[in-house]
């Protein structure tokens, strides 16, 4: 693509990590200039910013500059203005970066309606469980490497383990822990004084000769739950436990 | 596209409180105490009329040159008159003076001229240099009178009218004082040389707006300008639309210093306004160039490409006179290649050229450097934003 493949870029929307408004317009204002770029008929226009405004939930801040708006509405500002134009095609870098709870999912629940509503997007981020919610096929990368490519389901089954089991039990002695470890398909085993974490290999029972053998030794226990593995041990699997720069 | 990319950039720069201040409110304010600071200077500066006696002795009465000069310096119709003269005795002239009436006398004795005072201060020493100044003058008119007759006796004419020769050096003599007196009216005043620097200064700040311009719209420079870059628009057309804008709010700029320092501060831009303003829309535009050309060659942020902008500009009007006009004559006299690429001393010297020639050749000299600058500006501004490629799809 050129500098000048206009009739491509019209196309595309992006909505970077860092918030790309001007602070001296509103609203409003900012998400008309750059709509503006991409269509010149002010009535469409104007339709298509009113259509932004109610997608990212902005509609009594209009009048608002950006400096009067907290984080998680800048956030959405951010997304509206790259949006208003209705792209086919729309990359979305960390949108929901430092935002918080509530406008994390306004923002995830525009970004579905968007897809839904036929628009393609590629949606960069860190946080695994957003990706669950709205993204038909991962690509995970490291480095400039594509280490996996799939369906959530497909890049699941790249794990190594296959179950991970919850327990909360206070001051469980310490030959306990051992002798769970020597169970069948266990391959991790971590107590913090309250919980005790136990990741399974393989295999789908593993939660009920877990009772079974706790009943035995008269284990107290408040809680104990199974899970499947989520895309965030994948990532961590695939990229290591190791800390970033 | 161009006028809704025109409309909203004019929106986002008048909306800016930062560019605000230092485009239309800075050169208010320094105008404000400009205004104060040098009417002060120049008020103080004012003499006021000098109280003074002279011993009106048979010597007195026939020194014509004493005589008339004193009576022209004393004349109370006249704009520059000097002294409040009052012929006394020698007795009275000694008791006004005793009771502090006079700042002294003039007492002339075989051709010699004393000047009798109690004190020494700034009215004693007018009154003695003026004197000294007439006797100088007396004795000029004396060798050149004896001059005149033995040239005429030379060439045979022997009846010499003394008192047509004496008449007519001295009618030569106050007409060379009145020449001198009409060339030190064309000074300017140091109010009117601030406001001239003022102007300038006012000019180059115009290219902050022109740095601003190109940092919105270039994706190297700004989130907005990646915001921009991806859309389907020409980044030629957009910068040149916030180009536009920028000296739309350039000239406003100007027209309120113009207005403000007319109406309120009632500065007198004399009958050649209209040139004046001519030369404050082609400083515009060459401060403008200016704003492109750092904006588009310096890689820093935009607080610090403005920190950059101002600091050239005040150094320019530093060298242009701003702060004192002498710094302005030694440029001129030992670098005047820094004072010919200085934009500021382009547009002061356009200025000045206005008050002091009769021509305006100067003045188009300085309109025709202050244009070459800008456009060299806006060449490497082109060639600049020419060489920027980013990565492709």
């Amino acid at each position: 693509m050129q500098p000048d493949s206009y009739d491509i870029k019209a196309k595309i929307g992006v909505i970077f990590q860092e918030v790309a408004v001007f602070q001296e317009l509103t609203v409003y204002e900012n998400i008309d200039y750059f709509c503006g770029l991409y269509i010149k008929d002010k009535n469409k226009r104007k339709q298509y910013i009113e259509d932004a405004i109610q997608l990212v939930g902005l509609e009594e801040f209009k009048k608002f500059y950006p400096k009067q708006l907290s984080g998680g509405l800048l956030r959405r500002l951010n997304i509206a203005c790259g949006i208003a134009h209705k792209p086919e095609l729309i990359f979305l870098d960390e949108p929901t970066v430092a935002v918080d709870p509530q406008s994390r999912n306004n923002i995830l629940d525009g970004i579905k309606k968007l897809r839904d509503n036929g628009a393609t997007i590629v949606y960069t981020t860190h946080y695994m469980e957003e990706v669950e919610i709205i993204c038909d096929r991962v690509i995970i990368l490291d480095k400039g490497k594509i280490l996996a490519n799939g369906t959530t389901d497909e890049l699941k089954e790249l794990a190594k383990i296959e179950e991970k089991v919850t327990v909360e039990v206070n001051n469980l002695e310490e030959k306990y822990i051992e002798q769970i470890k020597k169970l069948e398909n266990v391959d991790e085993v971590t107590y913090n004084g309250n919980t005790l974490l136990i990741t399974y290999k393989k295999g789908k029972n593993n939660l009920v000769e877990l009772i079974d053998y706790m009943k035995e030794e008269n284990i107290k226990y408040n809680k104990i739950y199974s899970e499947r593995p989520t895309l965030n041990d994948v990532f961590l699997e695939l990229t290591g436990k190791g800390l970033r720069d | 596209m161009f006028i809704h990319n025109l409309k909203y950039a004019i929106k986002t720069l008048f909306r800016d409180k930062m560019l605000i201040f230092w485009t239309f409110a800075f050169p208010i304010i320094l105008g404000t105490f400009f205004n104060m600071a040098f009417s002060n200077i120049e008020n103080s500066e004012k003499l006021e009329i000098i109280d003074i006696a002279i011993v009106n002795n048979e010597e007195f009465k026939n020194n014509e040159i004493y005589k008339d000069t004193f009576k022209t310096l004393s004349d109370e119709n006249s704009e520059d008159r000097l002294f409040n003269t009052q012929y006394v005795t020698e007795e009275k002239a000694k008791e006004l003076l005793e009771n502090d009436e006079i700042s002294g006398y003039l007492l002339l004795e075989n051709e010699t001229p004393k000047i009798i005072v109690t004190t020494s201060g700034i009215n004693e020493t007018i009154l003695k240099t003026v004197t000294e100044e007439i006797t100088q003058t007396s004795e000029i008119v004396k060798s050149i009178s004896e001059s005149e007759i033995k040239k005429q006796m030379a060439a045979g004419n022997y009846k010499i009218d003394y008192e047509k020769i004496y008449k007519e050096i001295i009618e030569k003599t106050q007409k060379e004082e009145a020449k001198i007196t009409n060339i030190s009216n064309k000074n300017l005043s140091y109010t009117m040389i601030e406001f001239y620097t003022l102007i300038s200064m006012a000019c180059l700040y115009g290219g902050i707006l022109g740095m601003v311009a190109i940092n919105q719209n270039l994706a190297n420079m700004s989130n907005n300008g990646k915001r921009i870059s991806v859309a389907p628009t020409s980044k030629g057309k957009v910068i040149f639309s916030s180009v536009i804008a920028s000296y739309i709010a350039q000239i406003i700029g100007l027209s309120l210093l113009f207005i403000y320092t007319i109406f309120v501060l009632k500065v007198d831009y004399g009958t050649n306004l209209p040139l004046v303003i001519l030369l404050g829309m082609v400083g515009s535009f060459a401060g403008l160039s200016m704003g492109l050309a750092v904006g588009t060659v310096l890689k820093a942020n935009e607080g610090m490409k403005t920190g950059i902008l101002i600091s050239i500009t005040m150094l320019g009007c530093f060298l242009s006179g701003m702060m004192g006009i002498t710094m302005k004559y030694i440029i001129d006299k030992n670098v005047p290649i820094i004072n010919k690429l200085n934009p500021a001393s382009m547009i002061t010297d356009g200025l000045y050229s206005l008050y002091y020639y009769d021509t305006l050749d100067r003045y188009f000299f300085n309109i025709t450097s202050l244009l070459i600058f800008a456009f060299v500006m806006i060449g490497i501004s082109i060639f600049s934003l020419r060489r920027q490629k980013f990565e492709k799809l």
